[in-house]
Order: C-alpha cells, then structure tokens, then sequence
C-alpha cells in the first residue's frame, strides 16, 4: 500500500530504509576514511519521522552556524541529500588535507571550501551509489550547492522543498566515529513521498 | 527586558501591551510581524511557503496566504483595527545558490506571496529586509513595534 504522509511507514518499512542508510552511510565512511587517512566507522543508522521544529531541536538548536553541502537528487528518486558539517567537522578535514584548521568559518579560502565541497559531494555520492545499487533504480545527482549559515535555515530547505506534501521530514542517515572519537558531520538524505513509495516497492516490502 | 516568545517554523503568537516575539533561522521562510500600535497589540507569523493548495488545509500558519488571512482574523478578535495594522517582514533568502537552479527560488515566490496577500487585505507594509543569501532571526518588539534582525556576519538591523 503506498503511504500518504511519512508517519504512516510501519516497522518492516522502516527496517528496511535504516537498511539503506546503513549500507549509504557504511560506504560514504569508507570514503571519508580513504580521504583523511585514518579509521572511520559508522554508528547506529537512524531513520527519523519528525515534525519541523522537532527536527531543528534535534540537529542542535536553530540558531549553530554551521557548513552545508546540497545536492538534489532526481531520476526515479527524487528528494535532496545534505552533508552538515560543523566546524569540528571542518577542522578535521582541514588538518587532514591541508594541515591546519580554524576557529571560524569567516577564515575560510576558496581552495578549503572546495575542499569542504568536495568532500561532502563524495560522501553524498557514495551513499546514493549505495541505494541506487540496491534498489536497482537510477538516480542522477546536480552538481553541489554550499553555503555557511544558521543550520536551522539549512535544513528547512529540504522542509520547504516538500513542505506542499507533508508536516513532516523524513531523514535517513547516520553519524561517524574515528578513533573512538566522534566525527561531527551528519548526511542526511530527505527523499519525497512519491518516491518513497517507489523505493519501498523496488525493495519489495510495499505491495502497491 | 520583555519576556521572549519563541514562534516555530509554520507557527504563530500573539502578544499585547508587552512581549517580544522571536523566530530563529528564518532562510526562505518569512517571519511577517503585524502590529495595531493603538493597542500594542503584535503578531508574528513564520511561513514556509506562497501559496495554500493542500488539501485538508491543517495548518493555515504553514503558507502566507492562509497564514496572513488567519493571522489578521485573530488580531481582530482582539479588537485590532485593520486600518491601523502595519506589517515589517523578513526572510526569503536563497540558501543554496546552486547554478542548475533547479532547487527554484522559493524565497522569492515567498516574497511575492506575502506582499501579494498584505496587498489584497489592506495591510500597509512599512519596513522589510528580504531576500539575499543570508538566514535570519526576527525579534519583534509588541510594546514598540520595532523589529531586530540577526544574521551571521552581518551587522544587526533594526527595522
């Protein structure tokens, strides 16, 4: 049966979308790990239902200034995937790939927001490899957008993109951790309803 | 200072006499701040998007012209007059500028609604800071009728 409103996915569903997350998130580390040099592991992959403030809430308060790299996904699924990076995050890439780090995003150059980019588009892309592989479906993805504000700001983009459908956004995603330590970066990806739908019936849990 | 109300995202409060009104991280969303000053009487409205064209219509404070229309019937309710209602808006700013542009420009639709509906209900608008890059937190002060605008690397604005 396909689904109206993302609060309607039952168990068997969302088993199977924290399944896609683990095995996007699982190879967007793999990536991350071959860029930094170093060890990363994924933690518990999350699927999350949640109302828009709830969301904001849950991404750490509305007003944290953080790094977002945007890329659009479309072809049989359709939706927009998000690489967040706080400056942690950021200082972690940085002193890995060029040897230093900051305390502010304002200290930025062109060639560390390429960087910050580029890394983000690679994980994005991995994890969507991942899916499309598993789901058999074809997904082209836009060249990526970045931009450094407030994340609450960020994240109502996917929310408004598909706010005409639902009160609700859906992510699926997952957090990282390298030796012992976590890494502050969250991928999230916020596909819409349609295609959804689609996706769970490719996978063969929904009979619609 | 005046005790802080903080408005969600497709939400809105109402404040008389004293209060501060406040939305955070306003990106493409519009934080619209009604005013009757002969009352004190504020509102603050955060929409997301132009146009209502959901069905079953839940939440009206969800798009601006559900939201404005909603907005205006309870400050009358109030005792409101519509002829001294001012409106100061902030928001719709374009948070990703990707070259595809194929994320659309939903600020600016957003815009346009809601100086559309301000129109068409006889609302004069007074002051704005929209569009841009940049996200925004409105502080509306009811007592006043003044608004503040943060934004990151940006001076604070008072409109």
């Amino acid at each position: 049966m396909s689904i109206k409103n993302y609060d309607e996915l039952n168990s068997l569903e969302l088993d199977t979308l924290r399944e896609i997350g683990s095995v996007g998130t699982g190879n967007a580390a793999t990536a991350l790990s071959q860029m930094l040099g170093r060890q990363v592991r994924i933690t518990l992959p999350e699927v999350r239902i949640m109302g828009y403030n709830e969301a904001i809430e849950w991404i750490g308060g509305p007003e944290e200034i953080t790094a977002g790299v945007l890329v659009k996904l479309s072809g049989q699924v359709n939706g927009i995937m998000l690489s967040v990076q706080p400056l942690e995050f950021v200082n972690i890439v940085l002193e890995s790939v060029m040897g230093k780090t900051v305390t502010d995003y304002a200290q930025l150059t062109e060639m560390e927001h390429s960087a910050l980019v580029e890394v983000g588009n690679i994980m994005i892309s991995t994890f969507i490899n991942a899916l499309s592989g598993l789901a058999g479906m074809d997904v082209s993805l836009t060249v990526p957008a970045f931009t450094v504000d407030m994340q609450g700001a960020i994240l109502a983009v996917p929310m408004a993109e598909y706010g005409g459908q639902s009160d609700y956004i859906m992510t699926i995603g997952g957090n990282f951790v390298s030796e012992d330590k976590q890494v502050p970066c969250r991928l999230l990806m916020s596909p819409d309803l349609r295609s959804l739908n689609a996706l769970l019936r490719k996978l063969g849990v929904s009979d619609g | 200072m005046a005790d802080k109300i903080t408005i969600g995202i497709a939400d809105m409060k109402l404040a008389k006499g004293e209060g501060m009104l406040v939305t955070y991280a306003l990106g493409s969303c519009i934080g619209i701040c009604l005013h009757d000053p002969a009352l004190k009487l504020g509102a603050l409205v955060h929409i997301m998007l132009p146009l209502n064209m959901e069905t079953g219509r839940k939440n009206p404070m969800k798009y601006a012209d559900t939201g404005i229309k909603e907005t205006l019937k309870q400050m009358e309710a109030k005792g409101a007059s519509r002829s001294r209602i001012t409106a100061k808006i902030a928001g719709g700013a374009m948070m990703f500028k990707d070259g595809s542009g194929s994320l659309g420009n939903i600020g600016q639709r957003n815009i346009e609604s809601v100086k559309l509906n301000l129109k068409k209900e006889g609302v004069r608008l007074l002051k704005e800071d929209v569009g841009g890059t940049v996200a925004r937190t409105l502080l509306f002060d009811v007592n006043s009728g003044l608004a503040c605008i943060r934004s990151y690397g940006r001076q604070e604005l008072i409109i």
